[in-house]
């Protein structure tokens, strides 16, 4: 049963790759997993304030068109402060990292690919982890825009292209040559651990320097609820017609009766 | 009902005027609505739709000075009712309910909600517990 110098060299050679292997798992394994559900982090009384709400937009290093472009926001919003909220738009990236309206946001993270769903509109955002990304010209620009990471130790490093010009809802402009560079991590925080959110928006048209914000989220107790938000125009545009139908009369509301509703109640 | 009503409400709310509007403000033109000011009104439910992104509701209201009439009423989200305790058909169509709200700023009838009691049943808004009346957790 002795075997030759080629067998030693097959046994070497597969003892081997199994050790490279199970090296190249428990790193994978080391590396955080960010699947959960989060809200806002709330520090402690006494001790700081937490950071998942509210907006960076004390003193934003807007350029002469970045201005512009804020007043002209104003005038368009008007004095009721339109926002596109209330008709259903996305927030888009970063703005939903910012949880607006308080709601919770989910994380899950699957080997190379980490989804974002915040509970507002279901709102949906992918991180392509590593070398399996969407080739540049096969990128459709979105309000999310196309996010590529990849691991720096325990930090998932992120770079957010392919953005759609838009405003947030505080007015605040972005052009669709804005990038992204995001950074997500762990800490602890007085015994919390707390999913830490920090990102850099580089600008050339709107802002002279980057734009930083950081937000910090902690686990949520709790279940995303089911957010239908653009549906609902469709079913008010069936009431309309029911109603029409049950009076007799010609079947016919539009969707701009819809809206007619709507402003009625605003 | 109305007084313990009045009484938890603007507890509820008084805590936390800020979180309230900042919550609010995040999916509605908040402008025409005062979030200083809080107002109790009181009638019968004609329509109460909890839905996206904002609920509304019509009520009749009674008073000797502006006689019978029917008033609209925003409020936050749908997930937002469910979160601060309300549960599915909470609310019928001829239902008598109180309503805190914060009011329009034109002095016209109508406002946004920000905690309501029907059939016995308190809902309140802002991270506050419905039974206690009291924010849950640590503050922001």
């Amino acid at each position: 049963m002795t075997k030759g110098p080629r067998a030693r060299r097959a046994l070497i050679a597969t003892l081997t790759a199994t050790i490279c292997g199970a090296a190249v798992s428990v790193a994978e394994a080391q590396k955080p997993d960010f699947t959960g559900v989060y809200e806002s982090y709330r520090a402690p009384q006494g001790q700081g304030q937490g950071q998942g709400r509210g907006g960076p937009r004390a003193a934003l290093p807007l350029t002469e068109e970045g201005k512009r472009r804020n007043e002209e926001y104003n005038v368009l919003a008007g004095p009721t402060r339109l926002n596109g909220a209330t008709f259903c738009a996305d927030y888009g990236t970063p703005s939903m990292m910012s949880l607006p309206g308080a709601y919770p946001i989910e994380f899950i993270q699957k080997g190379d690919q980490l989804t974002i769903i915040y509970e507002v509109n279901n709102e949906t955002r992918r991180i392509y982890i590593g070398d399996r990304q969407v080739a540049p010209e096969k990128r459709l620009p979105s309000r999310a825009g196309y996010s590529a990471g990849h691991w720096e130790g325990n930090v998932l490093v992120v770079k957010t292209t392919d953005l759609l010009d838009g405003q947030d809802q505080t007015g605040s402009p972005f052009s669709d040559q804005a990038t992204i560079d995001e950074r997500f991590s762990f800490e602890d925080a007085n015994g919390k651990k707390v999913l830490v959110y920090q990102a850099a928006i580089t600008d050339p048209i709107y802002y002279t320097e980057p734009v930083k914000i950081e937000r910090r989220y902690q686990a949520y107790d709790g279940f995303i609820i089911p957010y239908g938000c653009q549906d609902e125009l469709w079913y008010e545009l069936l009431d309309l017609r029911r109603d029409q139908m049950k009076a007799g009369k010609p079947v016919e509301a539009r969707m701009s009766d819809v809206y007619k509703v709507r402003e009625a109640r605003e | 009902m109305a007084t313990r009503f009045k009484a938890f409400v603007v507890a509820a709310c008084a805590s936390a005027l800020a979180l309230c509007a900042a919550v609010a403000t995040a999916h509605h033109s908040a402008a025409q609505f005062d979030f200083q000011q809080r107002v109790t009104v009181e009638g019968t439910v004609k329509e109460f739709n909890v839905t996206n992104p904002h609920t509304w509701a019509v009520v009749e209201l009674k008073d000797d000075k502006r006689g019978t009439r029917d008033a609209q009423f925003e409020g936050h989200s749908a997930s937002h009712f469910y979160r601060a305790g309300y549960t599915r058909d909470m609310v019928k169509v001829g239902d008598k309910i109180a309503i805190l709200i914060a009011p329009r700023r034109d002095g016209e009838d109508g406002g946004f909600i920000q905690a309501f009691t029907v059939n016995g049943k308190t809902v309140g808004f802002g991270g506050l517990s419905p039974e206690t009346g009291k924010r849950e957790g640590a503050s922001e």
